[in-house]
């Protein structure tokens, strides 16, 4: 995209202010750094702000840093457990754009494009991130460019004193790719976010800065110095695609609120859900599109996030309905809510869609129909909501001979199987299959019964029936693959009109066992 | 308030036919073992009756698992077109309502409701309500309970199974009913007739006395 905007973050000291963060650093002025075992050495690989201080670098070996400050505490690495808080800052930052994709060990990119404006623009937005990570614990930088490559150079190489902060300000701001090259070209090559190998390399050519590189002859340079930086510092510019994959993927449509004042109660949830709603029909019909699943995250001061997501059974982009559905399913949740310090933002992300066929409505003639479709998708997504999408069900048919897997229930949200087989009633009337099936089959004890051929007479729940009229045998293979039996199915009807689904197990007299008899269903 | 039409055709039929036009009825077993068929009228009842507005069929699972879970391949052989039917199982009594009551309130649309056995009988507020969303939108209820309690509905079923009117003990026939109509706010109750359900014409065929009498044959025959 050509007015794409990234902001990069960078956590310099991620790893030690995490454990500071959690109460697992020293709580006296003794220095804390982090160290890993590297080349069969342990060397540092964290330092915090007091360690710094002191002149402990990383790259450091562990026992040279001992050797100048005795009393550090050393903690050993644990990347498993940096790379989760670092997620964890990436779900926190989702409040200002869907889009956070993780840079480990210690970075993020924002895609902020059409973002920013909610919080005062740019450099309000960048502050404001940085101000807030700081009241967590976390020190960090942040600089933002049309290119994730570029505003990740500027989060990390370009100065941050305090004196520069107008430079950085223009940085941030840097509009242009004129600009973003100016601004990249003092910046070390390092800054092209390079491996090791191709970065001493370069080194050794001589190359310092990425000025330097902007100007060497392209063909010689990639061919001798490899294809990295290249493509490194055609990404910075935007010369080349860079594929970033997003923490979480991107909702194709979304709508994004911050509110000034926490919020807190249910009502003003739902108003802000109306808004979001409002704004995300909006898109959609730009796209012709309707909402099959969208997402409302509402995200707490005290930094935890509430998702509350609606399943629609059919394309809608309707706000009313939509926000029955809200409605029903915070009445549901309101008692888990929990909205103990308030919300600061809200967003409302369609996370799967469908085209709404328009012309099927205007169709004269099947209107009707599609407004009963209409009518009774609502009633399902309703339904759906409060009772749960397991609980409002769909038949569903399969070619399938075993009667158990010939059909099945799923849910009314979903989209049917369009191969799946219609059954009729038969032109008698007669009724082969029950409509309510015992899942699994209920033994019963047959007292008497024709060799081979119906029981006279059984007794299931406790009580004893006589058959008087007997259909059958209907003999259903079982699956071989499977090992299942042979079944003989018989319809019974007992002396009270009452109408069974019997069947017996195995051929008859096939072993010394008797065969088993089973009630598998009821006809009405 | 509805007028209390005398049926154009003497019978079931023309009590079927009124009955169409009414927004709540209420079906039940007419005594133990006869759930499957206290169902089975009620399904026949719904599918003579169900449009493009489409079947729900709201139950507690109480009312579901004992007598076994619906069967598609079965219901659409007794008349019951599956890409109409939304079934709904709800966990708990209050839920269930709640769907029917949801369900109601689409324009033309056919509402099973069925609770089971288990809980306190009905308050009579509960079909009242059942009604009410029923009449606002032109919507029909079936509420399929077992009690006898006061209540709203327009007329009241008990249903037992009926042997079969075939004469062969190897042929079951369709689907058969004695049915009681124990409540009826539009004109005499007290009627017992029996049914047979032909899924195919979805239709229900009043058996008459001399029929009836041929059902009791083969416990002669026993004897």
């Amino acid at each position: 995209m050509k007015d794409a905007r990234w902001l990069a973050i960078y956590l310099p000291r991620l790893a030690t202010d995490r454990l500071i963060r959690s109460g697992r650093a020293p709580d006296d002025d003794r220095a804390l750094v982090i160290y890993a075992k590297q080349a069969n050495a342990y060397q540092l690989t964290g330092v915090d702000a007091r360690a710094s201080a002191l002149g402990l670098r990383l790259a450091m070996s562990l026992a040279d840093a001992r050797a100048m400050q005795p009393s550090l505490e050393a903690v050993e690495a644990d990347p498993e457990e940096d790379n989760r808080a670092l997620d964890n800052i990436a779900a926190w930052c989702e409040r200002f754009t869907p889009v956070v994709v993780l840079d480990s060990p210690e970075g993020l990119f924002l895609d902020i494009t059409g973002c920013a404006h909610l919080f005062g623009g740019e450099e309000h937005l960048r502050q404001h991130i940085v101000t807030r990570l700081r009241a967590q614990g976390f020190v960090s930088r942040a600089a933002i460019a049309p290119t994730p490559g570029a505003a990740w150079a500027f989060a990390r190489y370009a100065t941050q004193k305090p004196a520069n902060l107008r430079d950085q300000l223009q940085a941030s701001l840097a509009g242009t790719n004129e600009d973003v090259a100016a601004k990249l070209s003092p910046l070390p090559i390092e800054a092209l976010r390079l491996d090791p190998a191709p970065a001493a390399l370069l080194r050794r050519l001589g190359l310092k800065t990425i000025g330097q590189v902007m100007q060497a002859p392209r063909s010689s340079f990639t061919a001798r110095a490899g294809a990295q930086a290249m493509l490194r510092l055609d990404q910075a510019l935007g010369r080349a695609q860079e594929a970033l994959s997003p923490r979480r993927p991107a909702p194709m449509v979304f709508a994004l609120r911050r509110f000034v004042e926490p919020i807190f109660s249910a009502e003003a949830v739902l108003k802000v859900a109306e808004d979001l709603c409002a704004d995300a029909a909006e898109k959609l019909e730009l796209r012709g599109a309707g909402v099959l699943r969208a997402e409302l995250i509402l995200f707490g001061v005290d930094g935890r996030d509430r998702v509350i997501g609606v399943n629609v059974s059919r394309p809608l982009r309707v706000v009313k309905p939509l926000m029955r559905l809200f409605r029903e399913k915070l009445n549901v949740i309101a008692e888990n809510l929990d909205a103990e310090f308030g919300f600061e933002a809200a967003r409302l992300d369609v996370v799967r869609l469908a085209t709404i066929d328009e012309s099927a409505r205007t169709l004269a003639g099947i209107e009707e129909t599609a407004a009963s479709a209409e009518q009774i998708s609502g009633i399902v997504d309703i339904l759906s909501v409060r009772l749960g999408p397991k609980r409002v069900l769909r038949a569903q048919v399969h070619d399938e001979h075993a009667p158990e897997r010939a059909a099945g229930w799923r849910s009314a949200l979903g989209k049917a199987k369009k191969s799946a087989p219609v059954v009729k009633p038969a032109r008698d009337g007669v009724q082969r299959r029950p409509v309510r099936l015992f899942a699994p089959a209920q033994p019963i004890e047959v007292m008497a019964s024709v060799p081979d051929g119906p029981p006279i007479r059984f007794r299931w729940r406790r009580v004893t029936r006589e058959v008087v009229r007997a259909e059958g045998p209907e003999r259903i293979a079982g699956d071989w693959l499977k090992r299942e039996i042979m079944r003989d199915y018989y319809r019974v009807e007992d002396k009270q009109g009452r109408r069974y689904w019997l069947y017996r197990e195995g051929h008859y007299g096939e072993g010394d066992a008797a065969p088993r008899w089973f009630v598998h269903g009821l006809f009405a | 308030m509805s007028p209390r039409l005398a049926p154009a055709e003497p019978g079931f039929a023309g009590l079927a036919a009124i009955m169409a036009g009414q927004p709540l009825h209420e079906a039940g077993p007419a005594g133990p073992g006869a759930e499957a068929a206290a169902l089975g009228f009620t399904l026949a009842l719904a599918a003579t009756w169900v449009g493009p507005a489409g079947l729900f069929w709201a139950g507690e699972d109480a009312a579901f698992g004992e007598e076994g879970g619906p069967y598609p391949v079965g219901l659409a052989q007794y008349g019951v077109a599956l890409d109409q039917l939304i079934v709904v199982r709800a966990k708990k009594r209050d839920e269930a309502l709640w769907a029917a009551e949801q369900a109601l309130a689409a324009r033309g649309a056919v509402v099973i409701c069925a609770l089971g056995a288990q809980g306190k009988p009905l308050d009579l507020k509960v079909s009242r309500r059942l009604l009410l969303f029923a009449e606002r939108s032109g919507s029909r209820c079936l509420l399929l309970q077992p009690d006898n309690g006061p209540s709203a509905a327009w007329t009241r079923w008990r249903i037992a199974p009926a042997e079969s009117e075939s004469e062969d003990p190897r042929d079951l026939g369709l689907p058969a009913f004695a049915a009681e109509l124990t409540r009826n706010r539009a004109g005499p109750s007290g009627a017992r007739f029996t049914l047979d359900w032909n899924a195919h014409e979805r239709r229900f065929a009043e058996r008459f006395q001399k029929k009836c009498e041929a059902v009791f044959r083969p416990e002669a025959r026993q004897a």
